[in-house]
């Protein structure tokens, strides 16, 4: 347990005061229109949504499963933490696309791509698995912060899952998105600097770089600190395949939408940039400073190696980088360090209560049942839709100990059958929504026969994450294909208007000259 | 005449270029050099340091081959939003 000195309560208290001010402060731009509750009105600056990605994607479980890799695999582990990569490609392909779309949502977009029936059920389907998501995700971090405040001062799962997010929340509520990314940009910079004292103070305290390198070699555990000591090619608990498949999806998961789970979120911050160009950038450079910050995190794990190599629990190694921090600073520091771990759990909390309110309101409420509802309306169901997933979130999050594992399986539905449909949404004019819809539905089934049921059965053997990707997107291509071209292609019309309007890349050759022969583009 | 084109007027910059197929080859490199080099030099190992050192100098030929490009997209797109945003509250819309 952590003993806080006077000092160390000071800085908590004042951070959090901080960080909930900046949010509040927000209220009148906030509550403007539904753009400026969503979106901030279209108009940031690059850096903003940039420091948001980074923070968002810093939550409280992070570092515990930065650190549960690493321990384990040295810095062949950080390619866990990869999966990132998609921004790299994403930030100067769907990005650009999804940016000139205007959609606020990529359920929005799904009714801007396809359209008649399909485009309805898909742009239903994803609001409405977006608003559980949300909400999952919301629980899962909450009570990892219940478990980081159990660590530290014993204190109950429920007083860590419901005290903060509930601070957060009165930003959210106040000020909606303007809210989320000006806190979002001051987290960012309290958790970036915390995690660069915290990691470089933990080295320092395992007797510096050269002793941890040193000490590695002695210990016969150089191999950690190669980045690609592979098992072999298939063989091992770290084979080659597994990597290049992970570069696979990362990587040409950029081309198109929705094929990580992050791209949800990070729609909603490249909708909010000013300009296309703003919205490349902020998730490239986002994206980057997770990434550097995985590499920081990653030293500062294998100096807690050197000093601690006999640990075999996850649980026990997970909390590797919050153990450097609390075991080591000085008084008075700790607070501090606190602080930013506070920040970098509401940052998380911020986002994904306004993620999840905007599918509830622009989705669902302002597309299906009140067309004509005015600004005002809107903003306020946007509150109500932020209340419903904090208090979802605390149910979520007081049973999850019991559905991690159903969690884990939710996420890799996202994965799998849909990546490949993700991509030829954005890059084939002939996909259609009957197409994607089947895709969907399909993963749904194959991916509980594929996961659990048949290995169940002893039908199939259970297989390794890489074969179950590569298993279920064979299996998906073997209907959504097919029901793609046995149903009807899209509307010309409406390819021509998205296509004029998006600029999609890749196979888009009919649409491209039906749009010239209506004089709506030039051939350069 | 450079290998890479510097000036773009928004009609061009709509089409995909040598450009576009140069940045999403050298972005993931980037990605890869920040995280394989930013934990060696970390750990202060000379390597860490040169891989991260080329990361660094990638990212700057890499802002300097697409960031003219994306500017000239999005001059010509903002021109256009206005409308656009118009358009999209009536394509959108569940009912009249």
């Amino acid at each position: 347990m952590v003993v806080f000195s006077f000092l160390d309560w000071f800085w908590l208290v004042a951070f959090v005061v901080l960080m909930v001010g900046s949010g509040v402060r927000f209220y009148r731009l906030g509550k403007r229109s539904e753009s400026d509750f969503f979106l901030a009105g279209r108009g940031l600056p690059w850096w903003l949504p940039a420091s948001s990605v980074y923070a968002t994607h810093t939550a409280t479980d992070t570092p515990m499963w930065v650190s549960g890799v690493v321990y384990r695999f040295g810095l062949s582990g950080l390619w866990y933490t990869f999966y990132a990569a998609w921004c790299a490609i994403s930030a100067f392909v769907s990005a650009k696309i999804f940016r000139r779309s205007l959609a606020y949502t990529q359920a929005e977009w799904q009714s801007l791509r396809f359209g008649g029936m399909s485009g309805e059920l898909l742009r239903g389907w994803v609001a409405g698995w977006q608003v559980f998501i949300n909400m999952f995700v919301l629980g899962w971090v909450g009570i990892a912060m219940g478990k980081v405040c159990m660590f530290m001062f014993g204190w109950p799962l429920w007083i860590g899952l419901i005290v903060f997010s509930s601070a957060c929340a009165i930003y959210v509520l106040a000020a909606g998105y303007w809210g989320v990314v000006m806190a979002d940009f001051q987290q960012g910079i309290i958790a970036f600097i915390m995690i660069l004292i915290v990691s470089f103070w933990g080295i320092h305290s395992a007797g510096g770089a050269g002793h941890v390198v040193e000490r590695l070699h002695e210990m016969g555990q150089a191999g950690k600190l190669n980045p690609f000591n592979f098992t072999g090619f298939f063989g091992g608990d770290f084979p080659a395949a597994w990597f290049l498949t992970m570069l696979f999806i990362g990587i040409l998961g950029g081309l198109g939408m929705g094929t990580a789970i992050d791209w949800f979120p990070e729609a909603q911050r490249i909708q909010s940039a000013r300009t296309v160009k703003d919205a490349s950038w902020c998730i490239w450079a986002g994206s980057a400073l997770v990434i550097f910050r995985n590499a920081v995190w990653a030293a500062a794990i294998l100096a807690f190696f050197v000093m601690y190599p006999d640990l075999h629990e996850v649980r026990d190694y997970e909390m590797a980088w919050f153990r450097l921090g609390f075991e080591n600073l000085p008084s008075g520091m700790l607070g501090f360090f606190f602080a930013a771990i506070v920040a970098i759990h509401i940052s998380t909390i911020s986002t994904h209560l306004n993620l999840g309110a905007v599918y509830i309101t622009r989705d669902l409420y302002h597309h299906y049942m009140n067309p004509k509802a005015r600004q005002e309306q809107l903003v306020w169901v946007g509150r109500i839709g932020t209340g419903i997933l904090l208090l979802g979130s605390f149910i979520f999050g007081s049973i999850m100990e019991n559905i991690t594992e159903w969690l884990i399986f939710a996420l890799w539905i996202m994965a799998a059958g849909i990546w490949l449909p993700g991509i030829l949404q954005v890059i084939w004019w002939r996909f259609n929504g009957w197409g994607y819809l089947s895709a969907w539905v399909s993963n749904l089934v194959f991916s509980w026969l594929v996961v659990w049921v048949l290995p169940a059965f002893g039908v199939l053997p259970e297989l390794k994450d890489y074969h179950q990707f590569w298993l279920l997107m064979l299996l998906g291509a073997l209907v959504f294909i097919p029901v793609t071209f046995l149903t009807k292609p899209e509307d010309m019309n409406k390819l021509v208007r998205f296509y004029v309007m998006s600029r999609p890349i890749g196979w888009w050759g009919p649409v491209r000259r039906e749009a010239v022969r209506q004089g709506l583009i030039e051939e350069v | 005449m450079s290998f890479v084109k510097r000036d773009w007027t928004p009609r061009q910059a709509e089409e995909w270029t040598k450009e576009d197929t140069i940045t999403v080859i050298i972005s993931p490199l980037i990605y890869m050099m920040i995280l394989v080099g930013g934990a060696m030099s970390a750990l202060l190992m000379a390597r860490g340091f040169v891989i991260f050192g080329l990361g660094i100098v990638l990212m700057i030929v890499m802002i300097n081959i697409i960031n003219p490009k994306l500017s000239a997209i999005s001059k010509g797109f903002e021109e256009k939003q206005k409308g656009y945003i118009e358009e999209l509250e009536k394509k959108v819309r569940w009912e009249d």
